[in-house]
């Protein structure tokens, strides 16, 4: 089995590079992360209740698909999506806490919970692109290609499974996050 | 051809008790360890859990570990079912182990006794889920590769399948895999906020279900190729001879009407494992309880299997549901029946519900002889997930 | 109708409605469904948040908050009659 990487995209909290070529962006009265929606033209009002993990993981993926150039949300089975961080639902986790930490003001938020869970962004990424193939969200004790890679690998192991969608998504605060997702198509 | 993997160890702690013989016991018996919180300190305790029967001192003590403020019951629940699993392995001293384990509650415990006050040194460092797993692997020592994952409820499961391949692709001989999870107040507070956990005892399957009850534990096997079990002439307990992912791709949290998700996975289990439906004896069911999960696992089991559907029942309403840790803790209660020959029957079953399938109950529970067994487990995010573990002969 | 504006303002904030303004939300449309806001269950259970939080009104039974949250209408009939606070 052979691999290659077809496309990939990496997004800060400042740039957004796609195939390695930054692309310009003017933000104005927004965050970054909205203005890359509006600039892409997506129409998925779900992106706003996302939390920042999702945020990140989508508007990296919606990119990176673009500039596959494929026709979009085709259900597929024969792609599977893996993503890795350290510190897992961070940003969520800290979030959900201060809906509980006020014994007066103690509303656990429900919408806030469900983010929790890292994974929800694979999720989130299946259910926008109709992607029912493998998915999974793994911690690493820190970013290495080696180990992502060799996940892929063992996507590939599976014989329904042709490409793969995959990378490190760490979001921490709206001023610290990144993405690095590749495509890679087996051949 | 991918290497044959067998596995030759097994650990578990749950709301059964401690350790293999334990748990065998009580799901032979039916004997449920569901109750009202003892060792959580939440003031819901209209909301039966499954708490793991010993407080974290005296899990400490029977480890010999030193107990202290910065001591997380998951880590704890990880290193008694982790010892069990080597010592059955024999591998206490094999250097060069790998461990993936699935949690997503991690050090929470921990984290949350002693927030808000400042975190004294060293918390941080075993709040996130991966320092969990490590803590968990440096109880041995052997271990130089750790992976955690982390995809809900089905993490433990995906551990399992993640370490398969592994093996498969020849990366290791040996690899331990499973999950630990402990209960956590933030956890409790945010399924309470979902509206999902009964006042009752959980009734998988029953028409009158009215969602689950939480539970904790942790639970290890030792997978390893068939030429390593064979050259270390250790015991082979069983094969996982087949598994399955696939996103249902439907909702956040909600399972599709028709289980499409789980209904991917299960077939490619059966696939993987080169079998048909008619050579399953028992599906151990992700079965949690709430009306959404249960209808929808249904419609998918009636899809795969047709009219032809073998005994299923859920040990949640046994255990509670152990989240992270439940999709090995019910693949080791596969391997307790396969071994022993019983089908685990549900407590708190009493009416059938048109839009499920009825459950093995300890009326209908029989003693059977098992060659192949199914185990599904189901994680928010639509992460599905099925394994097939059959007898090795 | 000032319950009706208050209601509507709350829930795109607590719905996260980013792109909606309380005149985008017919009162009688349904919330829930495709033809209305396509509001899911997980914005039903951040809507029982939201009575509880500002009106004093809880619902145990996420069932019967399908019927409450039929419409914004159903919603500022529900609270009027019910709210505590």
């Amino acid at each position: 089995m052979k691999k290659r990487i077809t496309h990939s995209v990496k997004l800060t909290c400042q740039t957004l590079e796609v195939d390695g070529k930054r692309v310009a962006m003017a933000v104005e009265g927004e965050s970054f992360l909205t203005s890359l929606y509006h600039a892409a033209s997506i129409e998925y009002p779900k992106f706003f209740k996302m939390d920042l993990l999702s945020k990140v993981g989508f508007i990296a993926s919606e990119y990176l698909l673009n500039a596959e150039g494929k026709e979009r949300f085709q259900p597929a089975d024969d792609r599977a999506i893996l993503l890795f961080n350290r510190n897992s639902s961070w940003n969520a986790d800290t979030t959900f806490q201060q809906t509980i930490d006020n014994p007066e003001e103690f509303y656990p938020s429900p919408a806030v919970f469900v983010y929790t869970l890292p994974n929800i962004v694979t999720g989130e990424i299946a259910i926008r692109n109709k992607y029912h193939g493998e998915s999974d969200f793994i911690l690493l004790p820190e970013m290495s290609e080696a180990a992502m890679d060799q996940a892929i690998d063992r996507a590939f192991l599976d014989p329904a499974t042709t490409s793969v969608l995959a990378g490190w998504v760490e979001a921490i605060s709206e001023d610290d996050f990144e993405a690095f997702l590749t495509i890679t198509e087996g051949y | 051809m991918y290497p044959r993997v067998v596995i030759t160890g097994m650990g578990v702690v749950s709301a059964l008790g401690v350790g293999v013989e334990a748990n065998a016991y009580a799901l032979k018996k039916g004997l449920s360890g569901i109750g009202t919180a003892r060792f959580l300190p939440t003031d819901h305790l209209e909301f039966p859990i499954g708490e793991v029967p010993m407080g974290n001192d005296e899990l400490c003590w029977m480890l010999g570990l030193p107990p202290g403020p910065t001591c997380s019951r998951t880590r704890l629940l990880g290193v008694v079912a982790l010892r069990e699993a080597l010592t059955m392995a024999n591998l206490q001293h094999h250097a060069g182990l790998a461990l993936i384990s699935g949690t997503t509650v991690g050090g929470m415990d921990v984290t949350e006794r002693l927030y808000p006050n400042p975190l004294p040194e060293g918390v941080s460092d075993v709040h996130d889920c991966g320092a969990s797993t490590n803590a968990i692997a440096d109880d041995s020592g052997d271990f130089n590769y750790t992976a955690t994952v982390s995809t809900a409820c089905s993490s433990a499961m995906n551990a399992l399948i993640a370490a398969k391949l592994m093996i498969e692709s020849g990366e290791r001989d040996i690899v331990v895999a499973g999950g630990a999870e402990a209960m956590s107040l933030f956890h409790l507070n945010g399924f309470k906020s979902l509206m999902i956990l009964d006042r009752q005892r959980c009734r998988p399957f029953d028409k009158t279900r009215a969602g689950l009850n939480l539970g904790e534990g942790a639970a290890y096997l030792v997978l390893e190729s068939e030429t390593s079990a064979l050259r270390r002439g250790v015991k082979i307990i069983g094969v996982l001879s087949g598994a399955g992912n696939a996103c249902d791709a439907h909702h956040q949290t909600a399972s599709s009407e028709d289980g499409e998700g789980a209904f991917r996975a299960m077939k490619m289990a059966l696939d993987d494992a080169g079998l048909s439906t008619s050579d399953i004896g028992y599906v151990n069911a992700h079965g949690t309880g709430t009306p959404n999960n249960d209808a929808s696992e249904s419609a998918a089991l009636r899809r795969v299997f047709g009219d032809q559907l073998p005994p299923v029942s859920s040990t949640k309403s046994l255990t509670g549901h152990t989240t992270s840790a439940s999709g090995s803790l019910e693949a080791a209660f596969c391997l307790m029946a396969m071994q022993q020959g019983f089908l685990p029957a549900q407590s708190e079953f009493e009416n059938n519900d048109d839009q499920c399938i009825t459950p093995v109950t300890a009326s209908n529970a029989l003693d059977a002889e098992l060659h192949h067994v199914m185990c599904n487990a189901f994680g928010f995010g639509g992460n599905d997930s099925s394994i097939i573990l059959s007898r090795y002969e | 109708m000032e319950l009706i504006d208050e209601l509507k303002t709350k829930m795109i904030e607590a719905l996260n409605l980013e792109e909606m303004t309380p005149a985008d939300i017919d009162e009688q449309a349904p919330l829930f469904g495709e033809e209305g806001l396509g509001l899911d269950s997980i914005d039903v259970l951040e809507l029982i948040v939201l009575l509880d939080r500002t009106y004093g009104i809880k619902i145990e039974d996420p069932k019967l908050g399908k019927e409450i949250f039929t419409s914004v209408r159903t919603m500022a009939d529900y609270v009027a009659a019910n709210r505590t606070k």
